[in-house]
């Protein structure tokens, strides 16, 4: 999928103009924040749910390969077949190779962010398959054409009104705006289409490996129905997903949907193992698993290693001010929000995001919220720090930062600037106590007011208190 | 090399000398879930998640079935499990047949493997007298679960499930409550894909 | 008790009364106050725009020039956060010389309303009016400052704290990121300030002057020119002969 995060600071600017989408992401902080509060205090000891479920992610990570080759195994004894994958294209020549070995010409998907990560839909279709989203907001997304804006939420960024005219464009229906109306009106024209498939695509949410199945954790049903009625079932998942037991699993299944919605639990929580047996009327007579690495093994210890962690349960995003401020697509890529702006530069390089990691208040909120703990401000400081060794950051960022530190190590050299930098903000701006415009901080003065402060520094007035 | 290999050798290089943190001592439950009394848990938090629920004695059960697909104004026809099929359904008006559910079964009956307090879930399993389709794709899934079959938790669940079927069976479908979806302007609407009621009758 | 007051860049250039005040009500706790006159800045700038080594620097600097007090005090959340969580991090591959200093400077380092909570005898301040407090981010997830300042602001006679909604968001500050995203900050500051003046105060107070010039700027340039702002230590001292950012 296109890279476009290098537009971030452009793109950036359009989100804040569309005053739709302001009303949209308006709606985060009672929908996910105030949600997910709820239910971590419904929970109880939902601190000790957040390190533990660090630990169990963290555990999983020290002994991947052991895991990795224990999945394969138990899913392998079970009548799946396992394929590895090292970068997109593999995992997409996979899928299809699955597709025609099988004879498939309609594939129904459930959501699935790595498959948006390898562009899969692109690659089926190029081969003359036909490929349906069938997960309500992916849905809407393959009639608009767009990708998602959100991990869990993935058309928060659109209103009824645009699903109408979509719809209305397609179903050749009358037209409704009612929330519930549309509902049942993809419902109803998606229904035949599962029945139809030959195959069915999903993620995993996690795998289990010491018995070989799939994790996935869903509310529509649509996961269901793709995973119950084609014959086929694909599931792509990355590496990092795999945990040890199902009693970990039963720890990060309290942890993701509570993050993630503010649900106790799912609708849907499945757990797949193998393929249909003699007497089953239902599920897939093959099953195949693509582990996909990506670039994901070379994470493994690294200085970024702690966003393998990362459940994918979009909290980070729900609780960062600048999501909620710019909302997804200015990011760039498949993954937004904190989670995103080090999954991006970890995934396609920082030379191709370079702004993400810039984009960030410090805030914390992030790392509070994340439920397996991933300290996401060091990581994205962590980023920070390679720019700039790496000399991706402009010039003058460099250079100003480097006039700033000699100052800073210099203290008469730092005392002069600065007492001639209050007795020029004071001359600037004394009179009303503000200055309007400064010509090195345009950045602050385009949009705030700069304190003329007092003409004096603080150390020049506390000096002359003392001798006088 | 193999995509494996390449994967597993760069796995293996990363994590060589790497020391496994212990594993967590105890995994905490969502409040209450080890003190209040099961049942009384399960039917609360079922009913949150937007399940209805009744009770029958065992023989009672066809006759509770009727009774609520009156009561919502429901067809009598419907596709039951065919582990349930010996049940006389007839007898109280229903006319059920044990087969795969098509789009136009509006009614699915089952049983359930068990239920789980901890969140007011129902836990079922996959087998050829049990698909999973018949909880699936009709409008509305009325499940019968024996009150001794509530355990407190998923870690019940999981061990009742190795003790008495031993490996996992094809497909576990942990269900809490009608299908729905909030994609559109973050407004939950129930009934999306999946079943749009869920009524769950506590038999014994 | 000899007490380093450590007075932050943004006050040194900009609120010489915060850096008053806050000596003043250090010199009440009956501890020595030194001001080392050959301070500049914590180093967070560089510590987030990725030059650790620049940061590294001036914790050393630091070290040497607070070597001689038991505690260093500042008056910002972000700034003591830099020294006490932040600095230990930057030298984990550094000598074990440095690296002693190092968490020697960190353990006696304190945020202002953490050092005062329980050492300050009396409030001089005096203030009419209603008061709604902003919990800076790094101040309250890194130090857990949350209690501290609103305990001594309720000392203060004739202030009423009053709680604005979503106190502990973020102010859309973020250092350099206010700089370099000037617009993603100010509509993030907007939700700060709708909430500040639903809140019914007249007056907002905080404990990190980044966010509180951010705060305060921001209001000035939407055409709020009655909300006052202030660092919750100039409320605490007093408010005598300080210009409110109003």
């Amino acid at each position: 999928m296109e890279v476009t995060s290098h537009r971030f600071r452009a793109a950036a600017a359009e989100s804040l103009a569309n005053t739709q989408l302001q009303r949209a992401l308006a709606r985060i902080p009672e929908r996910f924040v105030a949600a997910r509060a709820r239910a971590a205090a419904e929970f109880g000891e939902f601190e000790q749910l957040r390190a533990a479920g660090a630990a169990i992610r963290e555990r999983t990570l020290a002994r991947l390969d052991v895991l990795l080759e224990r999945f394969e195994a138990e899913a392998v004894r079970r009548g799946a077949r396992v394929h590895w994958a090292v970068d997109a294209a593999e995992a997409n020549r996979i899928v299809l190779d699955i597709a025609r070995g099988h004879g498939v010409r309609r594939i129904v998907k459930s959501k699935s962010m790595v498959t948006e990560e390898c562009a899969l839909n692109d690659a089926l279709e190029t081969a003359g398959l036909e490929v349906l989203e069938t997960d309500l907001g992916e849905y809407i997304l393959q009639l608009a054409r767009e990708r998602p804006s959100h991990i869990i939420a993935p058309v928060i960024h659109k209103n009824r009104e645009e699903v109408t005219e979509l719809f209305s464009a397609r179903h050749r229906r009358p037209r409704s705006t009612d929330i519930a109306a549309l509902c049942q009106e993809a419902r109803e024209i998606l229904r035949p289409q599962f029945f139809a498939a030959d195959m069915g695509i999903t993620g995993a949410n996690f795998l289990v490996a010491e018995t070989g199945s799939v994790a996935l954790f869903t509310n529509e049903g649509n996961g269901r129905l793709v995973t119950t009625l084609p014959r086929v079932h694909v599931a792509v998942a990355g590496i990092e997903k795999v945990v040890e037991t199902l009693g970990e699993l039963a720890a990060l299944a309290r942890l993701l949907p509570r993050s993630a919605t503010g649900q106790a639990i799912s609708n849907y929580f499945t757990l797949l193992t193998g393929v249909r047996g003699a007497t089953e009327s239902d599920g897939p007579e093959a099953f195949h698993i693509v582990l996909l690495d990506n670039g994901r093994s070379r994470l493994l210890g690294s200085e970024l290693h702690p966003i393998l962690r990362c459940i994918r349960c979009g909290a980070c995003l729900n609780h960062c001010p600048v999501y909620q401020t710019v909302g997804g697509h200015a990011y760039g890529w498949v993954y937004p929000g904190p989670m995103g702006a080090v999954w991006t530069p970890a995934l396609v390089g920082l030379e191709r995001a370079r702004e993400l990691p810039e984009a960030a208040t410090f805030c914390g909120q992030c790392q509070v919220a994340c439920p397996v703990m991933i300290p996401l401000p060091d990581l994205l400081r962590r980023l920070r720090t390679r720019a700039t060794a790496e000399r991706l950051r402009p010039a003058r960022e460099r250079l100003a930062l480097n006039l700033w530190g000699c100052a800073a190590r210099h203290p008469r050299l730092y005392a002069l600037l600065t007492a001639l930098a209050a007795r020029m903000l004071y001359r600037l701006g004394h009179r009303r106590g503000w200055v309007r415009r400064l010509p090195l901080a345009a950045g602050w003065t385009a949009t705030r007011d700069f304190p003329a402060g007092e003409g004096r520094t603080a150390r020049e007035v506390l000096r002359r208190e003392r001798s006088g | 090399m193999s995509a494996r290999e390449a994967i597993l050798t760069r796995v293996r290089a990363a994590t060589a000398g790497t020391r496994a943190p212990p594993a967590a001592e105890m995994i905490p439950r969502a409040a209450g879930t080890l003190t209040e009394d099961p049942l009384a848990r399960f039917r609360r938090l079922a009913e949150a998640s937007g399940s209805t629920l009744d009770e029958a004695a065992s023989a009672a059960v066809p006759g509770c079935v009727a009774a609520y697909l009156k009561d919502a104004g429901l067809t009598h026809a419907a596709v039951v499990w065919p582990a349930l099929a010996a049940l006389p359904w007839t007898a109280a008006g229903i006319a059920a047949e044990a087969r795969a559910p098509q789009t136009t079964d509006a009614i699915g009956i089952t049983g359930a493997f068990c239920g789980i307090a901890e969140t007011g879930t129902l836990l079922l399993l996959s087998a050829g007298d049990s698909p999973g389709a018949t909880s699936l794709v009709p409008e509305t899934h009325i499940a019968l679960l024996p009150r001794e079959r509530i355990v407190r938790d998923f870690e019940a669940a999981f061990a009742r499930v190795h003790a008495e079927r031993g490996a996992l069976p094809r497909a576990l479908a942990f269900i809490s409550g009608p299908s729905r979806t909030a994609d559109i302007e973050q407004t939950i609407v129930i009934g999306a894909h999946g079943p749009k009621r869920v009524h769950i009758i506590l038999v014994g | 008790m000899r007490v380093g007051l450590f007075i932050t860049c943004l006050a040194d250039l900009l609120r010489p009364s915060l850096a008053r005040a806050a000596r003043t009500l250090l010199a009440l706790t009956g501890a020595e106050v030194v001001v080392p006159r050959r301070q500049t800045c914590c180093g967070q700038p560089a510590l987030n725009a990725g030059a650790p080594t620049a940061a590294r620097t001036l914790a050393l600097k630091l070290v040497r020039e607070f070597a001689d007090c038991d505690a260093v005090v500042l008056p910002s959340g972000s700034c003591a956060g830099t020294l006490r969580i932040h600095f230990p991090g930057l030298f984990t591959e550094r000598p074990e010389a440095e690296r002693r200093d190092i968490e020697a400077l960190a353990a006696r380092t304190h945020e202002l309303a953490e050092f005062l909570e329980r050492r300050l005898p009396e409030v001089p301040g005096r203030y009419a009016g209603r008061v709604t407090y902003h919990d800076s981010c790094s101040g309250l997830r890194e130090l857990g400052v949350k209690q501290a300042p609103r305990a001594l602001l309720a000392r203060v006679p004739g202030l009423t704290l009053v709680e604005m909604a979503n106190a502990e968001d973020c102010c859309g500050f973020g250092g350099t990121f206010a700089l370099k995203y000037g617009a993603i900050s100010a509509a993030i500051c907007d939700r700060k300030c709708a909430a500040i003046r639903a809140s019914g105060a007249g007056t907002v107070t905080g404990g990190d002057l980044g966010c509180l010039m951010h705060m305060a700027g921001r209001l000035q340039r939407t055409g709020d020119t009655t909300t006052r702002v202030l660092h919750w230590a100039e409320l605490v001292a007093g408010t005598d002969g300080v210009q409110t950012w109003k």
